[in-house]
């Protein structure tokens, strides 16, 4: 069987510059992996290449055993990939719901003629949409926030909502960039529940960068560590923290 | 070859003046990032200015001299008008306004036909000297190479020994710490401003001998050749601008003689620019561009369009306006009918724009060119024997595949560059499409005949019938629901989404390049039905009905309006069909100053609505009424 991510020798150049320079990870399918490292490490890199927002300079993706290296963003997403971003990227103007639709259209088909004529498809595609979308609110246990413009949200929400708009889009693999930045301890505590729920319901794959090892270690199966583009370490979580190169590099101002 | 090289050598000379209009332009850019797109409006009115001094008897270097005045004074006023605009995209499209306050303003002064007013001259058009027949040059040429060349130069130096090359780009890069240092950032746009105004003015003056007497439209399209030059120079470099403006002079005989076999091809050298102006576009971006995930770029907020009742409220208005455009309008009978028909042309076509700036996000300054091609597709359709109705779709079709096709580049534009193309797109079309054999006759016209109107006297078709009128109407109204179907269904919100983060789209499963392309070529589609419904309405297909004047003024009453209301865009039909309304001028003199006027009073109420109101009457209006929230406004769609 084929795992269902797999990157191989990822390297991505910035003029002179390695941001992310030979790296390899695998995520199995139904397993959630770690990628931590310092500032700058190249992990949001990395996630850019993974979902061809950014072009790799060497090396081949893999979903589910098909080398994606060269399908765009759209096409890969169509293969269930799935993102957040580190810097909370919902459409603004929307409501929550609005914004869960556009991911959980992924499942319908209106072309501009359909939508613009009122043709049979049109209705179909957005009840279809919507009825995701509502679905998925209340999986998350949000439906409140259903009619709420998401500029208005707190962090915390906005990354829920983040969240949500992935899981619309049915992931088979499912990255996330930091996702408890900017919450609280109690938020932090609530979304590990969460996502923990989340993976014994919808068991996806997850590659999850994290600087908070409080939402690292319960979760993963697996941790990654970079730190100037390259590999430091990986291996079980217990394994890693303890690693001498790992403490020295990151952990060490954090765990000590 | 000594044949080419010397229609090369002689291409210098007016190559130097589209470098100095360039400066012009390049001046005012490094400091405000606003793109001067009046530039040649400027120099038109200096042109005339000088040439009426000179009439009264004023000798040519004074004259010459005070027309930099007047140049000075306007860019000065267009600074004045600029500045308390936020955003460069919105800035620049109150240059727009300015190009049509000063084109009607000359229009009104001078009459727009081609004036029989003597340009002011410094130089004889005597001939210096010839060497073997391959240079060529007048003294009036080789003075104005000398005069452009030396003011580059002097430009260059002044620039980089007075600090205000270092002011400048302070401001223009950070505004704030600028001001924060003590740089005096209004009065170094001041000076920019009049700086570049008084190139710009001085470049049609010198130029206008060269280009055959005082002519208005040649005047204000030498800005396509003027904007070719200035990105040629990266919009930074004065020296490289120069060297844009010669080469581009050189290369246009060049051109012109390897297209002279392909019989009836007009507009070469417009053609030749745009091409020039594209390819630096494309080339000018940024290697790898500005990575919104990684950064901490924070996505600029766009609200929400209003939607709802949209439809229901436009229904409602074409309603309203169908009852009280009789009375507006004169007598209940044909008159009342044709302007009927306008009406709901000139909706659509504004409704082209709400669906192109409102939804998808860009601007577009040459959505009559779309106009145009529906019109002539339908033309060339109903040659080929499609009845009309067909007919007019398969010209709307045209437009939109000529609409994707400009959307192509804007995939890669910044909102700004892309109305730096469309805009060189309509001067273009002016010259070369409209004239273009594949799409029009040897007159540029191509004959449309609506069903029932076989034979009727062109002159009558004003005569309009009752069907026609209504099909114009129920277009419309199906226009006016579609916008607002799409804008709500699958394909809106792609839209939407897009305009707020495209990478975020794109991991949501959608191509960014295909949603704006579809974006694109419905916008088109629409415009190229009003198009077709025009040529339907006047008997033919003709490029005076869709120059740039149209394409600035439908954006501009589309921005007056509020780009984001659906059925602003009936309103938008209603005061469009009111400027084309002759108001019972009898002679063409008088009928050249009504459009004149209009045209003015465009201009003006576009600076003013962006100077006061950034969101348009829409948006005062939605204020007023303390709604939901405002309507999208220009400065948050340029953003
Ligand atoms: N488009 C780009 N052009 C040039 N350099 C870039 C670009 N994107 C990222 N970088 C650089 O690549 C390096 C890795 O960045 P990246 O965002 O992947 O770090 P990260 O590991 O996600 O860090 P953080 O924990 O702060 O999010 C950084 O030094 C960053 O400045
Ligand atoms: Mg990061």
């Amino acid at each position: 069987m084929s795992a269902a991510l797999e990157l191989r020798d990822i390297g991505v150049r910035f003029g002179a510059f390695d941001a992310v320079d030979g790296v390899s990870l695998t995520v199995n399918a139904g397993e959630v992996v770690g990628l931590i490292g310092p500032n700058g490490a190249g992990k949001t890199v990395t996630f850019n290449v993974v979902t061809g927002l950014q072009p790799a300079t060497r090396g081949r993706v893999l979903l589910g055993g098909t080398d994606v290296t060269r399908a765009p963003a759209h096409a890969r997403t169509a293969m269930g990939l799935a993102r957040t971003f580190q810097v909370v990227q919902l459409f603004a103007g929307m409501t929550v719901l609005e914004n869960l639709m556009v991911a959980a259209h992924r499942h319908t088909h209106a072309g501009v003629l359909v939508d613009a004529l009122r043709l049979p498809g049109r209705r179909r595609a957005l009840a279809t949409a919507e009825e995701r979308g509502r679905a998925v609110l209340s999986f998350l246990e949000l439906p409140h926030l259903a009619d709420v413009e998401v500029t208005t949200l707190p962090v915390g929400q906005a990354r829920l909502v983040e969240l949500a708009r992935a899981l619309c889009l049915t992931p088979s693999v499912l990255l996330l960039d930091e996702p408890a930045s900017g919450l609280d301890p109690a938020e932090t505590a609530d979304f590990v529940a969460l996502l923990a729920h989340v993976r014994a319901t919808l068991g996806c794959a997850m590659l999850l960068v994290e600087h908070d090892m409080g939402v690292v270690m319960p979760l993963c199966d697996h941790v990654v560590v970079m730190d100037f583009g390259t590999v430091l370490a990986s291996g079980p979580p217990l394994e890693v923290r303890e690693d001498a190169k790992v403490r020295a590099a990151y952990l060490g101002e954090e765990v000590a | 070859m000594k044949l080419t090289f010397s229609l090369a050598l002689g291409g210098i000379p007016i190559g130097a003046m589209y470098a100095l209009q360039a400066l012009g332009i390049v001046i005012v850019y490094k400091t405000s990032k606003v793109f001067n797109f009046a530039s040649g409006a400027i120099g038109l009115a200096c042109a005339y200015f000088g040439s009426t001094l000179h009439a009264h008897g004023i000798p040519s270097l004074p004259a010459v001299l005070l027309t930099i005045v007047l140049g000075v004074a306007i860019g000065v006023l267009m600074e004045l008008t600029v500045r308390p605009v936020k955003g460069a995209l919105t800035g620049t499209i109150v240059t727009l306004g300015w190009l049509l306050v000063l084109t009607g303003g000359v229009g009104w002064v001078y009459g727009t036909q081609v004036a029989t007013n003597e340009p002011v001259r410094l130089l004889s058009d005597k001939q210096a000297f010839d060497v073997g027949g391959v240079l060529v040059y007048s003294y009036q040429q080789l003075g104005l190479l000398v005069i452009a060349g030396a003011l580059a130069a002097g430009l260059a130096l002044f620039f980089r020994l007075s600090g205000l090359g270092t002011a400048t780009r302070a401001v223009s890069e950070a505004p704030d710490a600028a001001r924060l240092l003590g740089i005096q950032v209004d009065r170094v746009n001041l000076v920019a401003w009049g700086l570049g105004g008084a190139v710009s003015g001085l470049a049609g003056v010198l130029v206008a001998p060269l280009l055959g007497g005082l002519n208005t439209t040649a005047l204000i399209i030498l800005t396509v050749q003027a904007l070719a030059a200035a990105l040629v120079g990266r919009l930074s470099s004065l020296p490289m601008t120069f060297a844009g403006g010669v080469v581009l002079g050189m290369l246009q005989p060049v051109v012109h003689r390897a297209l002279a076999s392909f019989s009836g091809l007009k507009g070469t050298d417009e053609l030749t620019a745009f091409i020039v102006v594209l390819v630096a576009l494309l080339f000018m971006r940024r290697s790898g561009r500005k990575d919104v995930v990684s950064g901490g770029l924070v996505p600029v907020p766009i609200r929400a369009l209003p939607t709802g009742r949209l439809a229901a409220l436009s229904f409602a208005g074409v309603a309203l306006g169908a009852l009280l455009l009789p009375i507006l309008l004169g007598d209940r009978g044909n008159l009342s009918r044709y302007n009927l028909t306008q009406v709901a042309v000139w909706g659509t076509a504004t409704l082209s724009l709400v669906l192109l700036v409102g939804v998808v996000g860009q601007v577009s300054v040459c959505q009559a060119v779309f106009m145009g091609c529906g019109a002539y597709g339908t033309g060339i359709a109903l040659a080929h024997g499609l009845p009309f109705l067909l007919a007019g779709i398969a010209g709307a079709l045209l437009a939109a595949a000529v609409a994707a096709l400009v959307g192509l580049p804007a995939i890669r534009l910044e909102p700004l560059e892309l109305a730096i193309a469309t805009l060189s797109l309509s001067f273009t079309a002016d010259r070369f499409l409209y004239s273009w054999p594949p799409l029009a006759s040897d007159d540029g016209k191509r004959e449309v005949v609506r069903p029932g109107f076989a034979g009727v006297d062109p002159g009558h078709v004003a005569a309009g019938n009752r069907a026609y009128a209504w099909l114009a109407l129920g277009v419309f109204i199906v226009a006016c629901f579609a916008v607002a179907s799409l804008r709500r269904g699958r394909t809106g919100a792609a839209l939407t989404a897009l305009r707020s983060s495209e990478p975020a789209t794109a991991a949501m499963g959608f191509s960014v390049v295909s949603v704006k392309l579809r974006g694109f070529a419905a916008s088109g589609f629409l415009a190229g039905l009003a198009g077709a419904l025009y040529a339907g309405l006047v008997q033919g297909a003709s490029g005076a009905p869709f120059d740039f004047t149209r394409s600035i003024t439908l954006l501009a009453y589309a921005v007056i309006i509020g780009v984001g209301s659906v059925p602003g865009a009936f309103f938008g039909g209603l005061v469009l069909t009111l400027t084309t309304v002759d108001f019972g001028a009898t002679s063409d003199v008088a009928n050249g100053q009504v459009v004149s006027l209009t045209t003015l009073f465009t201009g003006a109420l576009l600076i003013g609505v962006l100077t006061l109101s950034p969101d348009g009457v829409a948006g005062a209006v939605g204020r007023l009424r303390l709604r939901r929230g405002p309507a999208t406004s220009p400065a948050e769609v340029f953003a």
